[in-house]
């Protein structure tokens, strides 16, 4: 593999890539796959630079390419970025996102990008065609493998200098708030170059497999750019055929002896109790040196279940690792130890000291009252956390507390949107808003992004749910709290809700309330409400500014629903 | 209601943990709030077992999958024969 540090732009090393090796498949079932070499990919991305050229789209621009997973979509990416052009990809609609909330996501981000071209495949629906915000002298563009274009062949003219913009990544976030982190080659091929190390990435010898969405940077960046710029074939399949049938993806890793995967932390459950058991031992995942665990935080939990059911195909249990990623940071912050490894480190910490006064306190494994957390590994070169208090003092090692990074590879800010640009940096730190602790070397993240839920991979904001809770007329506006409280047996974290109403009278009709609430959230959110609470009213704990208090209303509503108790993870900590 | 539609039917009341629950073949379960996305893969898996096609994810929307009904009748759309 050429060395990264010689590449001006990322496709540079494309264009370095050897000509006869295989970089992507796309693969829908055992009758129906596509592969193109490097060589192959080259071309069709020149076709597609060509293409947009022809439609006006120059160096600088913004190009917003939404299409389902695809080569295709690989290829225009590729194809905006020969042209110095800066693309951002956005969710395709689907079954499983809400027509709702897709057109109100998608007429901001559009909006906020000013892009010069919208791309879409032939099959977009034309109901939604009407909420791309098309900016003044931007085009909506339909592609597809039909295009007739003069393919860029002067590339070199084109080539942008190492610090102009590559593309932007939107982080995860409810939709209209979506935040487009602006990214440069320079960031891009750093952070390639960190993690290729880290992971002794070798070009001749690894395969990738991806189910992961190419909007999201785990997919773009690990899955895309990575290969693209190691030379490493990946065989991709569409997150939704995969979330149909996981089941595809140990054998897919069989089929094509695949060494390298990333996945949520969903998914180390959600693949083997989607797989039928008598099958676990039929696949042979022997190939794989690293699964990857993306989230935050990595629970042991799921890590476990896998390799219990995925010992008896070959998986090496050090194959299971873990990383601390995310946009802001083109991608991983942390990565553990893939070549030295034992496998992941779990410790053990008192859980008194850890909720009373947010320190880890190392107890034995199997101790009444012991907490388990997963690293998530070490920080890749250049790169440096601190964690903080509220009041943004420096913690020690084993303290709980913010996560804050810098690196050579930061964004540099959210596009367009310097107002929030500032607000998540200081002094040249991003604040994560997670939190976690430092020990001996690794990272430890102890809970998500505050106050935020993740549900089935998704982020939500709590006030997003409670803004439309509140707007019921027999609730009190201002007096509703949503939380995610963990479901173990989804891996994921369920939507509870608790408000009050108006009038003590109307609990009579509570179960009416609650169901026209819940029809109301799943119709702006797409996401289903667990259990609503509805209390009589100044039931919810206040702050001393009057609002709401998040964690100890989540506390006065675990104590008096003890059933909720079980599942919940202390992570307002 | 065709037996298939029945058994659907019976899924989705245990799916929602309302075993009383009373549905037939045009009630609404997305847009009503009773389900969710994620309640849709596990309906798409089912539609799948009952009519025995495979159904590509990718081409069906949520609406599609709003009533027993309109399940059936996307299955029939874009549902491909299983081997």
């Amino acid at each position: 593999m050429a060395d990264i540090n010689t590449f001006q732009t990322i496709t540079q090393a494309l264009e370095a890539a050897p000509g006869d090796r295989s970089f992507v498949t796309m693969w829908v079932d055992e009758d129906e796959h596509e592969e193109l070499t490097f060589g192959e990919f080259r071309g069709r991305a020149r076709a597609q630079a060509g293409f947009l050229r022809e439609h006006g789209v120059s160096s600088g621009d913004r190009v917003v390419i939404i299409m389902p997973q695809s080569i295709g979509i690989m290829e225009t990416f590729a194809g905006a970025m020969l042209l110095g052009a800066v693309p951002a990809i956005l969710a395709y609609p689907n079954f499983k996102i809400e027509p709702a909330k897709y057109r109100s996501g998608l007429a901001g981000v559009t909006a906020n990008l000013k892009a010069k071209a919208v791309v879409v495949d032939d099959e977009f629906p034309e109901e939604l065609l009407g909420h791309v915000a098309l900016s003044d002298g931007s085009k909506l563009l339909r592609t597809g493998a039909h295009i007739v274009a003069e393919p860029l062949d002067d590339i070199a003219e084109f080539s942008p200098a190492r610090e102009s913009l590559a593309f932007i990544q939107h982080s995860a976030g409810t939709t209209g708030l979506q935040k487009g982190v602006a990214l440069t080659h320079a960031a891009v091929l750093t952070q390639i170059q960190h993690l290729a190390t880290a992971l002794q990435i070798d070009g001749a010898s690894d395969r990738i497999y991806s189910w992961l969405p190419l909007y999201h940077d785990m997919g773009l960046i690990a899955c895309f750019m990575l290969p693209m710029v190691c030379h490493v074939p990946v065989v991709m399949q569409s997150p939704l055929d995969w979330v149909v049938h996981p089941e595809t993806m140990p054998q897919v890793i069989t089929d094509y002896r695949c060494t390298l995967a990333w996945l949520p932390n969903f998914a180390f459950q959600f693949v083997p109790r989607h797989t039928p058991r008598s099958q676990w031992s039929r696949y042979d995942l022997s190939s794989v040196r690293a699964l990857i665990n993306c989230s935050e935080p990595v629970r042991a939990s799921s890590m476990h279940e896998f390799q219990q059911a995925f010992g008896s195909a070959g998986l090496k249990r050090c194959a299971l690792q873990s990383s601390y990623a995310m946009a802001e940071n083109v991608f991983a912050v942390t990565q553990s130890g893939v070549v030295d490894s034992a496998g992941l480190r779990q410790i053990w910490a008192d859980a008194a000291p850890f909720r009373s006064e947010h320190v880890i306190s190392r107890i034995r494994e199997g101790t009444p009252g012991a907490l388990s957390f997963m690293s998530s590994g070490r920080l890749l070169p250049n790169h440096e956390i601190r964690i903080v208090s509220d009041c943004g003092s420096v913690l020690d090692d084993g303290s709980v507390g913010e996560i804050l990074i810098k690196s050579d590879c930061l964004f540099q800010g959210y596009y367009n949107r310097p107002d929030l640009t500032a607000e998540a940096t200081v002094d040249g730190w991003y604040r994560t808003g997670d939190l976690g602790f430092l020990f001996e070397g690794e990272l430890f993240v102890v809970g998500r992004k505050k106050d935020l839920l993740i549900v089935g991979g998704e982020n939500l904001y709590p006030q997003d749910v409670e803004e439309i809770v509140a707007a019921h007329p027999d609730i009190h506006d201002g007096r509703v709290v949503a939380m995610g409280i963990y479901n173990p047996e989804l891996g994921t974290e369920d939507v509870v809700v608790v408000a009050e109403v108006e009038r003590k009278e109307v609990l009579a009709c509570a179960e009416e309330i609650a169901a026209q609430i819940r029809s109301q959230v799943v119709a702006a959110l797409g996401v289903a409400v667990r259990t609503i609470f509805l209390k009589p009213p100044r039931w919810i704990v206040k702050s001393t500014a009057g609002k709401p208090a998040r964690s100890a209303t989540c506390e006065k509503l675990l104590l008096e629903h003890a059933e909720l108790n079980c599942h919940y993870r202390e992570t307002n900590a | 209601m065709t037996p298939e539609a029945q058994q659907m039917r019976e899924h989705i009341a245990q799916l929602v943990r309302k075993p009383s629950l009373s549905i037939d073949e045009n009630t609404p379960l997305v847009s009503s709030g009773l389900i969710d996305s994620m309640a849709l893969v596990d309906l798409l898996l089912k539609l799948e077992d009952l009519t025995r096609m495979r159904i590509p994810p990718g081409k069906v929307q949520p609406k599609d999958m709003d009533t027993i009904a309109l399940m059936f009748a996307t299955a029939q759309r874009v549902g491909k024969p299983r081997k």
